[in-house]
C-alpha cells in the first residue's frame, strides 16, 4: 500500500538505487522483444528512447531490466521547471564557501547507472542540450560551470521516455535529438498481458472481476482523442484492481481510479461510468 | 313590430297565433326560403308554448333581416335544438345577441351548430358561459368569435369541461387587449400546447406568440401553428423525460466507446403531440427525437439503432437481394442517392403495418443479439425497460408482448420460438429476418394493427426500421470503423443538406406520421409519387395553408439570452458576413480633406502616443530590479571563482502592437435620421468618425478592425466588415467606409458576440471592442419587449469580459444614461451630445481607452 501511495503521489526517485538483493526483479511482463532489444542496446551501452502513452509500463519495465542487469537506476522525472542545472548541478553557498553539488545525471555519468529521464519533453529545450554529448559515441557530460569535461563510467547508460502525442507538436523533440537513441516502441499491452498484469498487480483480484476490468479499460481507451487526452492506462487498471482488493465495490474503485484522475468534463464521466457500470452490475456493487 | 313585440312580454295564446301568421306572411312576401325554413322548423318550436313560438319567428326574421345568412342559419339549425334541448327561450336569446354585430352568422353558424352538443354535455350553465364567452369575442373580433365558435368545444375544454375551456380561452383575453392576439391564431397551436405546458404555461407560451405575431404575420402564424422553432422550443421545455439533444456528446461517446463508431446525431422532426418520440436513421446519422421516455431509453435506442448499422440491415446488397427475392427492380434512387423500400411493402396492400412490425421485430431481435456480447448490458437494460414500461393496451401489446418475450428468452438463453430462432444463428441477415416476418405475418394469431397503434407495438428503444429513405450503406459486417474515420466528417455537410431538406417538407407531413397519408398501399409504387410506408418527403405535396415559416440557419449560429427564461437559447440567432458593396471612393476622398486640419491635430497628438507595454524580461544585463534568482546563480558561480557575467536584472522591455481594438457600428436605419443639433445626417459624422478613428489608429499602429451590423429578425444578422485585422487600410477600405448607409435594425448582442470571435484570431493582450451606436438595440421580433434585446447585450458584455475583451460604447443617444449603466455597466459608455463632435471625439476616445 505505502507503494502505492508513492506512486499515486509521483515520489521521485532521484536516488541511487542499488538493485536489492531481496525480493528478485520487480514483476514485469513483457510485451514483446523489448527486453531483448535493450539487452542488445545495454551492451553497446547505447542510449535508449521508451516510447508510449503513460501508464504502459515503461518505468517498470526500465526497473526490471536495470534489476536484472544489476544497474543501479537513477530516475527524475521532467517537468517545465527543470533547467540544465537541476541535472547537472549548481554551486550551493555554505557559509563563506560554495559547494558544488552533483546534479543526479551527473552522479549517474560518475558512477555508472542507468539515468532515466522520465518524460524528456516536458523539460526545457536547454536542457535536453546538456545531454547531447552524452549520447553519441564521446559520452561525455560538460560541466560548464566548473569548466570540466567528464567522461561517462563504462556502465552508464541513459534513458529517456516520451510520450508522442501527449504533449503538443511545439514541445516534440528535436530530430537531431532522437536520432541519437534506440527506440523501443511500447503500448497498452494486449488484453491477455493486460489481464495477467492486473491480477498480479493487484495481488490477486479474482479472474472474473480481472478479466470485466480490463474489457472495461479497453472500451474506455476508445474515448482518447474525444475529450480524454489520456487513455485509461495499464496502471489506471491496476489501481483499480488494488483498490477493489481494499475491499471497494468496483463501480467506485472504477471511478476512483480511472474516471475521476483523468476528466472533469461531465459528459465524458458519465459516458465512462456507462462503461464500467454496463461491465459491473448494480447488483456485484457489494 | 313594437318593442314589447320584440322583447318579448308574453300576451294572450291567441294574440300570440295571430302574430305569428302574420310574420310568417310577410317572410312569405320577402323571401321564398326564408318562409319556407320557418314554415319547417316551426312544429319542432310550437311545443315549447304559443309565446316561444312567437318569440322564435321574430327572431328569426329579425336575424333575417339583419343578415340574410344569419337568418338561415338560424331557421336551420332550430329544430334540431329544441328537440335536443328541450328548451327555446335559451339558445334563441343567445342568437339573437348575435345580430348586435354586422358580419356575424359564421359565427352564429357556429353557435347554433353546437349550442345542442354543449348543453347535453355541460348543461344549462355550462351552456351559458360556453355561448357568453364567444360573444364577448363577438365584440372583440369577429373572425375571432367565428374560430371560436366553429372550433369543436370538446377540444377547447381539453376533457375537463367548462373549466378546461375557460383556462385555454382566458390567456387569449387578456393578450387581445394586451397585444392584439386574434383568437384564430391562438386556437391553431394552443389546445395541444395547453397540454405540454399547462394552464401557467400558457399565457407565456402565447404572449411569445403574440410577439412574433407583432413582428410578422407568417412567423407569428408559424408559432401558433407549432412549426417554428420558437413555439416548438419553449413547449420542449415544458416536456417531461429525457432530452437527448442535449446530452448528444455523452450518446456518441457512449456510440464511440462501444463500437469505435463516430455516428453522427441530428434533430428528428418529431414534435409534441404526434405520438410515441422515436428516433429514426437514414443510414448516415441518427436522427433524435427531442424527447424520449428516459435516459435509459435513449441509450438503448442510440446503441440499437447503431446495431442495424453494425449489421448491415440498410446494406446495399443486401436491399437488392431483398428486391431481388421479391422479383422486383429497386426503384431508383431519389435526388439525394436514398433508397426507398417501398416497394417491397406495397404486395401486403392493407395489411402493411401488420408486416412491417412484424418484420421489424425479427430484424430487431437479429441486431440485438449481434449486439449483445458486445455491450454486457445491453440486453438486460431493454429488457428491464420494456418490463417496466409494460404491455400496452389493445393489439400492439400482442406485438409487444411477443418481443418482450423473445429478448427475454435471449437473455436468459431459454429456447426461442423456433421461427425467430432462424434469425439467431450466425449466418443470418435482413434477408432472413425477412422471410421470418412473412412467416410471422401468416400466423393469424396476429391482430391487424393500424397506423395509429403500430408505434405502441415496439419495445421502448426500438423504432421503425424503415421510417426514412436511407443512404445504401456498404457492408459492415459489425464494424463502424468508417463512421469514425471518413463520415463523421462530412458531418457538417449533411447537417446542411439537412436544412435544405426542410423547406421541402410540407408541414402536414412534417407533424404527423410518415406513413399517415397513405390511403390505399396499392397506390403506385414507382417509388417517385407519393409515400409508403418509408415516408420520402415529397415536394410536390404542399401545403394546405400558409407556406410554412422557416427560419434561415445558413449562417453562423449565435446563441442569445432570454431573460424570461433566464437561460441562453442555443444557435436562436443565425448570422451572415456579409461584404459591403456600396463602395464610395469620391466621398471618401471628400471626407478626407474636409477633415485634413483635424487630422493633422490628431496625428500630432499620436506621434507622443506610441503603444508601450512593459514586460518583464528575465536575466537580463541591465533593468530596474534584480532578478533575485538569477543574484543567487551569479554570487554562488562567482564565490566559486567562476567570472560570471551580471545577466542578473528583470527589465520591463517595450512591445508594441499589444491593443487589438474593433469598432463595430450599429448600422441600423436609424443612423440616415438627421440629428438633432447637428448637421446633416448621422450616417455622415459616423463615416467620418471611422474614417479618422482608422487614419489614426494607423499612426499608432495598433491592430485594428472595423465592422458594422444590422439585423433582421433573429435570423438574420447581417455582419459587414469594412476592415478586418489583416487588411491594410488602402483606399478600398475607405471607400467602403464611406459607403457605409443604414438599414435595417440593431440585434446588439449578436454583432458583439460576432466581433469576439474576431477576436479569438488576434493574438492582442489587450482587446478593446468599441461600440459605436446611436440608440437602444432593438430588433423586429422583439415584439416591443425592449428588456430582450436589452438583458442580451448585458449577457453578450459579460461573455466579452469573459473573453478578455474590455466593451466600451460610444452613443448618439441623448437618452442612452437611461439604459446603457445597466447594460454596459457605469463607465464603460459614453454620450456624445453633438453629433458633429463624434468624428474628433471617436479616436480620442480610443486613445483615452487604451492608456
Ligand atoms: N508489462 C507490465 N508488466 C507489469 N506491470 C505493468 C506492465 N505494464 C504496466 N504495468 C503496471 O502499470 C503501472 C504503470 O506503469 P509505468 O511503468 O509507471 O508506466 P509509464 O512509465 O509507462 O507511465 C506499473 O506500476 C504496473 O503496475
Ligand atoms: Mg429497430
Amino acid at each position: 500500500m505505502k507503494n502505492l501511495i508513492n506512486r499515486i503521489r509521483g515520489v521521485e526517485r532521484d536516488v541511487i538505487e542499488k538493485p536489492g538483493d531481496a525480493g528478485g526483479a520487480p514483476f514485469y511482463k513483457p510485451q514483446g522483444d523489448e527486453i531483448e532489444i535493450f539487452q542488445a542496446a545495454y551492451s553497446k551501452r547505447l542510449p535508449v528512447m521508451l516510447k508510449g502513452p503513460t501508464g504502459c509500463g515503461k518505468t517498470r519495465f526500465l526497473e526490471h531490466v536495470a534489476h536484472t542487469l544489476g544497474q543501479p537506476l537513477v530516475t527524475v522525472s521532467c517537468h517545465e521547471d527543470l533547467t540544465s542545472s537541476d541535472l547537472v548541478g549548481r554551486f550551493l553557498l555554505e557559509g563563506e564557501e560554495t559547494v558544488w553539488q552533483d546534479g543526479p545525471l551527473t552522479r549517474s555519468v560518475k558512477e555508472g547507472a542507468i539515468c532515466y529521464l522520465d518524460e524528456i519533453v516536458e523539460a526545457r529545450t536547454d536542457t535536453t542540450v546538456v545531454i547531447h554529448p552524452l549520447t553519441d559515441h564521446r559520452r561525455q557530460l560538460p560541466l560548464d560551470k566548473k569548466s570540466q569535461i567528464i567522461d561517462a563510467h563504462e556502465d552508464f547508460m541513459l534513458v529517456i521516455s516520451y510520450n508522442p502525442g501527449y504533449q503538443t507538436v511545439l514541445k516534440d523533440l528535436k530530430p537531431s535529438t532522437k536520432q541519437r537513441f534506440v527506440g523501443i516502441h511500447f503500448d497498452y499491452p494486449a488484453e491477455d498481458v493486460e489481464r495477467e498484469i492486473v491480477a498480479k498487480e493487484s495481488g490477486g483480484l479474482d479472474a472474473d472481476r480481472v478479466e470485466k476490468l480490463v474489457a472495461a479499460g479497453r472500451k474506455a481507451r476508445a474515448l482518447k482523442d474525444h475529450g480524454l487526452e489520456e487513455a485509461t492506462s495499464t496502471r489506471a487498471l491496476a489501481y483499480a484492481g488494488e483498490l477493489m482488493q481494499a475491499g471497494l465495490s468496483p463501480r467506485v474503485a472504477c471511478r476512483a481510479a480511472m474516471i475521476a484522475p483523468i476528466t472533469d468534463d461531465p459528459e465524458l464521466i458519465q459516458a465512462l461510468e456507462e462503461i464500467f457500470d454496463a461491465h459491473f452490475p448494480e447488483s456485484e456493487a457489494a | 313590430m313594437s318593442d314589447i313585440a320584440t322583447n318579448g312580454g308574453a300576451k294572450p295564446e291567441a294574440e300570440e297565433l295571430v302574430e305569428i301568421e302574420e310574420i310568417l306572411q310577410h317572410l312569405e312576401d320577402i323571401s321564398f326560403v326564408a318562409h319556407r325554413d320557418t314554415k319547417e322548423a316551426l312544429p319542432a318550436i310550437r311545443p315549447f308554448g304559443a309565446t316561444s313560438a312567437r318569440r322564435w319567428i321574430e327572431t328569426a326574421r329579425d336575424l333575417f333581416f339583419h343578415d340574410r345568412e344569419s337568418g338561415k342559419s338560424f331557421m336551420r339549425h332550430s329544430a334540431r335544438l329544441a328537440e335536443h334541448m328541450q328548451t327555446v327561450e335559451l339558445w334563441l336569446e343567445q342568437a339573437a345577441r348575435f345580430k348586435e354585430w354586422v358580419n356575424s352568422n359564421y359565427a352564429l353558424e357556429g353557435f347554433m351548430a353546437q349550442a345542442d352538443r354543449v348543453y347535453d354535455a355541460w348543461g344549462e350553465a355550462g351552456e351559458r358561459e360556453w355561448a357568453e364567452i364567444g360573444l364577448r369575442w363577438c365584440a372583440r373580433s369577429l373572425p375571432d368569435a367565428r374560430a371560436y365558435f366553429e372550433t369543436d368545444f370538446e377540444k377547447l375544454a381539453g376533457g375537463r369541461g367548462i373549466d378546461g375551456l375557460r383556462a385555454l380561452i382566458e390567456p387569449a383575453e387578456t393578450l387581445f387587449d394586451e397585444r392584439g392576439l386574434t383568437l384564430d391564431a391562438y386556437l391553431e397551436g394552443a389546445p395541444i400546447a395547453r397540454n405540454l405546458v399547462g394552464d401557467q404555461g400558457l399565457l407565456s407560451w402565447a404572449r411569445r406568440g403574440a410577439d412574433l405575431l407583432k413582428a410578422g404575420r407568417s412567423r407569428g402564424e408559424a408559432y401558433f401553428r407549432l412549426e417554428s422553432d420558437e413555439s416548438l422550443k419553449l413547449l420542449l421545455e415544458a416536456l417531461p423525460g429525457f432530452r437527448p439533444r442535449m446530452h448528444g456528446r455523452f450518446l456518441r461517446l457512449v456510440l464511440m466507446a462501444w463500437l469505435d463508431a463516430d455516428i453522427p446525431l441530428a434533430d428528428s422532426s418529431w414534435k409534441p403531440g404526434e405520438g410515441r418520440p422515436m428516433l429514426e436513421t437514414d443510414g448516415r446519422r441518427l436522427f433524435m427525437p427531442a424527447v424520449m421516455d428516459s435516459r435509459e431509453e435513449a441509450i438503448v435506442a442510440t446503441q440499437h439503432a447503431a446495431a442495424h448499422l453494425a449489421f448491415d440491415t440498410y446494406a446495399h446488397s443486401e436491399v437488392e437481394r431483398l428486391f431481388a427475392r421479391a422479383g422486383a427492380e429497386h426503384p431508383p434512387l431519389d435526388d439525394k442517392s436514398r433508397i426507398t423500400w417501398r416497394p417491397l411493402f406495397a404486395p401486403f396492400e392493407a395489411r402493411m403495418f401488420r408486416f412491417q412490425v412484424l418484420f421489424d421485430l425479427a430484424e430487431d431481435l437479429r441486431v440485438n443479439a449481434r449486439l449483445a456480447p458486445r455491450i454486457p448490458n445491453f440486453l438486460p437494460r431493454l429488457v428491464a425497460l420494456a418490463e417496466v414500461h409494460g404491455r400496452p393496451e389493445g393489439v400492439a401489446g400482442v406485438y409487444f408482448d411477443f418481443a418482450l418475450k423473445a429478448h427475454q428468452a435471449l437473455l436468459r438463453d431459454e429456447p426461442q420460438d423456433p421461427r425467430l430462432a432462424r434469425v439467431l444463428e450466425p449466418d443470418a441477415d435482413v434477408v432472413t429476418a425477412w422471410a421470418v416476418g412473412e412467416e410471422l405475418f401468416a400466423d393469424e394469431a396476429f391482430p391487424e394493427i393500424t397506423i395509429e397503434d403500430r408505434a405502441e407495438a415496439y419495445l421502448p428503444g426500438l423504432s421503425l426500421n424503415q421510417s426514412l429513405p436511407v443512404y445504401p450503406q456498404r457492408k459492415r459486417d459489425g464494424s463502424l470503423a468508417d463512421f469514425r474515420d471518413h463520415e463523421a466528417h462530412d458531418e457538417h455537410k449533411f447537417e446542411h443538406q439537412k436544412q435544405e431538406e426542410q423547406p421541402q417538407q410540407a408541414p402536414e407531413q412534417a407533424q404527423k406520421d410518415p406513413d399517415a397519408d397513405i390511403q390505399t398501399p396499392q397506390q403506385e409504387t414507382s417509388g417517385t409519387g407519393g409515400r409508403i410506408g418509408t415516408g420520402i418527403p415529397q415536394p410536390a405535396q404542399v401545403a394546405k395553408r400558409a407556406a410554412p415559416y422557416t427560419p434561415k440557419k445558413d449562417g453562423i449560429p449565435y446563441p442569445e439570452w432570454d431573460y424570461r427564461e433566464q437561460r441562453y437559447i442555443s444557435d436562436w440567432v443565425n448570422l451572415y458576413e456579409r461584404v459591403l458593396d456600396d463602395e464610395d471612393p469620391e466621398r471618401a476622398a471628400t471626407i478626407l480633406s474636409e477633415n485634413a486640419d483635424t487630422l493633422k491635430r490628431l496625428t500630432r497628438g499620436l506621434e507622443m502616443q506610441r503603444p508601450m507595454r512593459l514586460a518583464p524580461l528575465r536575466k537580463q544585463l541591465d533593468g530596474d530590479e534584480l532578478d533575485t534568482e538569477a543574484v543567487i546563480d551569479y554570487i554562488a558561480d562567482k564565490k566559486a571563482g567562476l567570472s560570471p557575467k551580471a545577466f542578473i536584472y528583470r527589465r520591463r522591455a517595450v512591445q508594441h502592437r499589444d491593443t487589438a481594438v474593433l469598432m463595430l457600428a450599429d448600422m441600423s436605419t436609424s443612423i440616415m435620421a438627421r440629428h438633432p443639433g447637428g448637421q446633416g445626417k448621422i450616417v455622415d459624422r459616423v463615416r467620418e468618425g471611422m474614417m479618422l478613428f482608422a487614419e489614426a489608429i494607423e499612426k499608432v499602429g495598433d491592430p485594428y478592425a472595423i465592422s458594422g451590423f444590422a439585423s433582421k429578425q433573429r435570423d438574420q444578422v447581417n455582419y459587414y466588415w469594412l476592415k478586418d485585422f489583416n487588411e491594410d487600410l488602402n483606399d478600398t477600405v475607405r471607400a467602403r467606409i464611406a459607403g457605409v448607409s443604414g438599414r435595417l435594425a440593431s440585434r446588439m448582442g449578436a454583432g458583439i458576440r460576432h466581433s469576439l470571435e474576431a477576436f479569438r484570431r488576434s493574438s492582442a493582450q489587450r482587446r478593446l471592442l468599441l461600440i459605436l451606436s446611436d440608440g437602444r438595440p432593438a430588433d423586429y421580433d422583439d415584439g416591443g419587449d425592449q428588456r430582450y434585446l436589452h438583458e442580451d447585450t448585458r449577457m453578450a458584455m459579460k461573455e466579452a469580459v469573459d473573453a478578455g475583451v474590455h466593451p466600451f460604447c460610444i452613443t448618439l443617444d441623448p437618452s442612452g444614461s437611461e439604459y446603457l449603466p445597466a447594460i454596459f455597466g457605469p463607465g464603460h459608455y459614453t454620450i456624445i451630445d453633438h453629433v458633429d463632435e463624434l468624428p474628433r471625439r471617436l479616436p480620442e476616445i480610443y486613445l483615452r481607452l487604451r492608456q
